[in-house]
C-alpha cells in the first residue's frame, strides 16, 4: 500500500531525513564506540590484583618511594621499603637495646685511632645470584660516600672528608677516617651493600642487594610488590610477598587496616580512626621551636627563657597530641646516646614569663617587635592547632608574635643554611628525628654555632661539641649529656615541646612490636602472622 | 568545518608558547630545589654538585633555550625525584585522570538532563523544588569532605565499598561518586533554567497544541535547545576535572595528573612539572574543539557561523 502523492514527502526531505538518520546513528556509534574504549581502558589503573591474600603482607605507606636507590636510604620513603628487606648494610644497629649487630659483617674492631677492620660473612649471595664479598662492601661505601652521585646518605652520615676503603682479601675490609671516628661502625650501619654491578654513573632505581626479599614488580604511581628472595642466606621471613601501596591521608591509611584492605599502615595520627587497631610506639622524634638570636628580642636570654617558661607543654601533649607523647626538655629522646635524664622540662609558669619579658621591656629590649612563628604544613599530625596555641601562649607572655605556616620546601628556607635573609627574629616549629642513635647527629647539625641547622652557638660551646664527637663508651655519653645541659642553661637556642609518639595500625592477623626506627625502616621479617 | 579546525589550532599556538614559558619562570620562583633533594647536612660541595649535574648552575636564559630545544624535541628531562623521563610521567598518569573526567561527567551529564527536565516540567512544583535544593547542596559540597565522609560510611562502617586502591571495578565508585556529585548540582541548576525558558518557547506551545506528550517535547525539541548553555557549563567543569581532581586523586591513592602536578609542585620537581603542565594544557585546548565542534553539532546558527 503506498501513499497519496500528496502526503509523501516531497523526494529532498526524505533525503534530508535519511542524512540526519545516518548523522545520529553515526553519533551513537561513536558515543558507545567512546565509552567502550573509556570502559576498557580502565584496566590503565585497575592493572592486576593485588598479592595480600594467604601468603601475602599488605602494607600502606603515606608515600610513594620515590626511588629504591640504595643510597638514598636515609630517606625515610625510600628507606621504609629498601633497608634491610632488599638491601643489608654491613652492620645493623638495633632500634630497642641501641647495641650495633652483626648482619653482612661479622665482627669489627678498631686496629688504629683512625681505622677499623671488619670482616665478611660467608655464604651470601646478591639476588641476581653474584656472591658476596669485601670487594662489594668497598665498591658500596665508595658508591656512597666518595662518588658524584650526591647520596643523600652521604650528607646524612658523614661529613666532607672521604673515607679510605680497601678490600683487603675477599673477607676484610679496612676503613680509614681523616679524623679518630669512634662511632664509625655506627655510620656505616647506613651504607646498604650493592654488588659491584651496580651503577657509579647514576643512581638506580631498582636495585639489587643481599636482603630477604627482592623487587617482583614496581607498577609506578599503583603498588610496589617485593616477593621472598629464595637465595637469601638467613632464615626465610614469614611472608611470600609483600605488598605496598600509598594513600597520603591518615583516615584513608587507618581505614585500609580497619575495612581488612591492608595489614599494616604507617605514619597515623592519634585521631585518624584506628581504633582498636592503633599501636603506639616511640619515634624519636622531638617538636622544638629553634630561636634565632642575632636579632631583638630573641637575642636577649631572658626573652628565650620566657619563651620556654610560656609553653605549656604538659597541655599540648594532653590535648592536641591526645596524651600520645611526653614533654621534652632536650632535642635527644631516651633510648638515644647522650640523652640526659636528669634534664626535666622547664616548667610551665606564666607569671615567671612575664616578668622576665618585663625585665627586659625595662632595660630597653624593645620586646614589641614581631617574631615571626614559621610552622610546616604537615609536620606532624595537628601542627596548625599546636602552632596557633604556641602563638597565643607567647602572646600572653608579652611578646608579638606572627604566625606563618609553610609547605616543606619554603620551610627549609628557614631551618638550613643559607637561611632567609631579612627574615628578622624568628621562632621555627621544628621537627628533628634522631633515628642514628647517638647525639653526635643532633648536636652537630643543631647546636655548633656553623650547624647546618644551627642559628646561635659559641666557641666554647664548639670545643666541647668536638671534645664529645672524639670520646666513646661512657664518657661519650657523660660529655653528650653536659652539652644538652648547657644547652638549656647557657644557650637557650630551643624552646622544646614534646618527645613525639608514633601510631601504626595493625591487622588483627598481623604480629609484630614497631620500635623506634620502624617508620625509616620497617623490617619485614620482623613480621609474622598472628598466633 | 576544516577551515574553523585549522582556524582554532593556529590560534591555540600563542596561548600554548606562553603556558610553556610561563610555567617555566613560575616553577622557578619558588626558589632552588637543593634543600629538598639533599640531605639537612649536606656540605657546599654536595650543593654544588647537585646543581652541576641538573643545570641549575647555568644562568636563567639559557637553562630556558635547553627546555625550548627539549619540548620540540618532546624531551622533557628528568624527573629530580625518581630520575625518570618527565614526558614518560606525565603520559603515564593522564590516562587516570582521563578515565576519572570522563565517566563523571558522563554520569553528572546525563543524571542532570534528566532530573533537571524533570525539575523544569512544573516549576515550583514539589520535584522543582526538591531538586533545585538538593543541587543547590551537591554544588556546594566541599570534595575533600565527602570524599572522607564516604570512605567512613561506605568502606568502613558498612563495608560495601573499598576504601580506594588499584583494583576490582569497586574502587571506582567513590571517586567517581565524590567527583561527579560538584558538576552534577551545578548542571541540574542550568538544565532546569534552560529547560523552563525552552519549555515556554512558541515552538514548544505549537508540538503541545499539535498533541506531542511531555516525553517527545522534552526530548525532541527542548532539551536540544536547552542543551547549549549546559554544554558550556559541562565544558568548564570537564576542564577542571582534566586540569588534575587533585583531593580525589589524593585521597584515593589515583595516579592522575592531578597528583603528580601537586607533587612536582611540593618537590620542586621542575622537569615534571613542566611535562604535566603542557600535557594537561594541550588536553584543555583539544577539549575547547571539541566542545566548539559540538556547538556547531547542536545549533545551526553556529553551523552557519563556522562555514562563513
Amino acid at each position: 500500500m503506498s501513499l497519496p502523492s500528496k502526503l509523501r514527502a516531497p523526494r529532498r526531505n526524505r533525503a534530508i531525513g535519511r542524512f540526519r538518520a545516518v548523522r545520529r546513528r553515526t553519533a551513537v556509534a561513536a558515543a558507545v564506540s567512546g565509552f567502550a574504549v573509556l570502559v576498557s581502558s580502565c584496566t590503565v589503573a585497575n592493572s592486576d590484583s593485588l598479592g595480600g591474600s594467604g601468603t601475602g603482607l599488605r602494607v600502606v605507606l603515606p608515600e610513594e618511594p620515590p626511588t629504591l636507590e640504595p643510597c638514598e636510604s636515609s630517606l625515610t620513603s625510600t628507606g621504609v621499603v629498601v633497608r634491610s628487606n632488599i638491601t643489608q648494610p654491613l652492620i645493623e644497629r638495633n632500634p630497642k637495646s641501641g647495641d650495633l649487630d652483626p648482619l653482612l659483617a661479622t665482627g669489627w674492631k678498631r686496629t688504629s685511632d683512625t681505622q677499623w677492620t671488619f670482616t665478611m660473612r660467608d655464604g651470601v649471595d646478591f639476588q641476581d645470584g653474584t656472591a658476596f664479598n669485601a670487594r662489594d662492601a668497598a665498591y658500596s661505601i665508595e658508591r656512597a660516600v666518595n662518588s658524584d652521585l650526591g647520596c643523600n646518605v652521604d650528607g646524612y652520615v658523614f661529613g666532607e672528608d672521604p673515607l679510605e676503603v680497601e678490600a683487603v682479601d675477599e673477607k676484610t675490609l679496612t676503613v680509614e677516617s681523616k679524623e679518630p671516628d669512634p662511632i664509625l661502625p655506627l655510620r656505616l650501619s647506613f651504607v646498604e651493600i650493592v654488588p659491584t654491578s651496580t651503577s657509579t654513573a647514576k643512581k638506580v632505581r631498582q636495585p639489587v642487594g643481599t636482603g630477604p626479599y627482592e623487587i617482583g614488580r614496581w607498577d609506578t604511581g599503583l603498588k610496589l610488590r617485593l616477593d621472598r628472595n629464595k637465595r637469601y642466606w638467613g632464615k626465610a621471613p614469614a611472608y611470600e610477598n609483600v605488598t605496598y601501596q600509598w594513600r597520603a591521608e591518615g583516615t584513608v591509611r587507618a581505614a585500609m587496616v580497619t575495612s581488612d584492605e591492608a595489614d599494616v599502615a604507617l605514619k597515623l595520627g592519634p585521631l585518624d580512626g584506628a581504633g582498636d587497631l592503633g599501636v603506639n610506639h616511640p619515634n624519636n622524634e622531638t617538636t622544638a621551636l629553634r630561636l634565632t638570636g642575632d636579632e631583638p628580642p630573641l637575642d636577649d636570654p631572658r626573652i628565650r627563657r620566657a619563651v620556654n617558661y610560656a609553653l605549656d607543654k604538659r597541655g599540648i601533649v594532653k590535648s592536641l597530641f591526645s596524651g600520645l607523647g611526653k614533654p621534652a626538655g632536650q632535642l635527644v629522646p631516651s633510648g638515644v646516646l647522650g640523652h640526659n635524664p636528669g634534664i626535666k622540662p622547664w616548667p610551665h609558669d606564666l607569671k615567671k614569663a612575664k616578668a622576665l619579658v618585663n625585665a627586659a621591656k625595662a632595660d630597653g629590649v624593645p620586646t614589641g617587635k614581631q617574631i615571626l612563628m614559621v610552622g610546616r604544613n604537615e609536620l606532624f599530625p595537628r601542627v596548625s592547632e599546636t602552632a596557633e596555641v604556641l602563638q597565643e601562649q607567647l602572646t600572653q607572655a608579652g611578646l608579638n608574635i606572627k604566625l606563618k605556616m609553610v609547605d616543606e620546601s619554603a620551610h627549609l628556607e628557614y631551618q638550613l643554611r643559607p637561611f632567609v635573609p631579612d627574615a628578622g627574629p624568628v621562632a621555627l616549629l621544628i621537627q628533628h628525628g634522631n633515628q642514628a642513635g647517638d647525639a653526635a647527629f643532633t648536636v652537630d647539625q643543631y647546636m655548633k654555632a656553623e650547624g647546618a641547622q644551627s642559628v646561635m652557638g659559641t666557641k666554647r660551646f664548639d670545643r666541647m661539641i668536638a671534645e664529645a664527637g672524639r670520646k666513646s663508651g661512657k664518657a661519650r655519653q657523660d660529655a653528650y649529656e653536659e652539652l644538652l645541659d648547657q644547652q638549656n642553661s647557657e644557650v637557650t637556642q630551643f624552646a622544646h615541646i614534646a618527645h613525639m609518639t608514633g601510631v601504626i595500625a595493625l591487622s588483627p592477623h598481623v604480629s609484630y612490636t614497631p620500635n623506634s626506627a620502624t617508620n625509616d625502616e620497617m623490617r619485614l621479617a620482623d613480621i609474622r602472622p598472628a598466633g | 568545518m576544516i577551515t574553523f579546525l585549522r582556524r582554532r589550532a593556529l590560534t591555540s599556538v600563542i596561548p600554548l608558547a606562553v603556558v610553556v614559558l610561563g610555567v617555566f619562570c613560575l616553577a622557578r620562583l619558588t626558589g632552588n630545589p637543593a634543600s629538598l633533594y639533599l640531605p639537612l647536612n649536606a656540605t657546599d660541595r654536595m650543593r654544588q654538585e647537585f646543581a652541576e649535574r641538573n643545570g641549575f648552575d647555568q644562568p636563567v636564559l639559557s637553562q630556558m633555550f635547553d627546555y625550548l630545544g627539549g619540548v620540540l624535541r618532546l624531551d622533557f628531562g628528568e624527573s629530580l625525584r625518581t630520575g625518570q623521563a618527565a614526558g614518560g610521567m606525565a603520559l603515564d598518569a593522564f590516562p587516570a585522570t582521563l578515565q576519572l573526567a570522563g565517566f563523571t561527567m558522563l554520569i553528572a551529564v546525563l543524571g542532570s538532563a534528566v532530573v533537571g527536565s524533570w525539575a523544569a516540567l512544573k516549576p515550583n512544583g514539589l520535584a522543582d523544588r526538591v531538586c533545585s535544593t538538593m543541587s543547590m547542596v551537591a554544588a556546594s559540597v566541599p570534595d575533600f569532605w565527602l570524599a572522607i565522609v564516604g570512605v567512613w560510611i561506605f568502606a568502613v562502617t558498612l563495608g560495601w565499598l573499598p576504601t580506594s586502591g588499584v583494583t576490582g571495578h569497586g574502587i571506582w565508585i567513590l571517586p567517581i561518586a565524590t567527583l561527579a556529585v560538584r558538576p552534577f548540582g551545578v548542571l541540574v541548576q542550568v538544565v532546569r533554567g534552560a529547560m523552563v525558558s525552552a519549555l515556554s518557547s512558541p515552538y514548544v506551545k505549537l508540538a503541545r497544541s499539535k498533541g506531542a506528550d511531555d516525553y517527545r517535547i522534552v526530548t525532541r525539541h527542548a532539551l536540544r535547545n536547552a542543551a547549549a548553555p549546559a554544554l558550556t557549563v559541562a565544558g568548564d567543569l570537564t576542564v577542571g576535572l582534566v586540569n588534575g581532581a587533585v583531593v580525589v586523586e589524593t585521597i584515593f591513592g589515583w595516579p592522575g595528573i592531578g597528583k603528580l602536578m601537586i607533587d612536582s609542585i611540593l618537590q620542586r620537581d621542575f622537569a615534571v612539572l613542566q611535562a604535566a603542565v603542557l600535557l594537561t594544557a594541550v588536553a584543555i585546548f583539544v577539549l575547547n574543539i571539541l566542545i566548539d565542534v559540538c556547538y556547531a553539532l547542536l545549533d545551526a546558527r553556529v553551523r552557519q557561523t563556522v562555514k562563513t
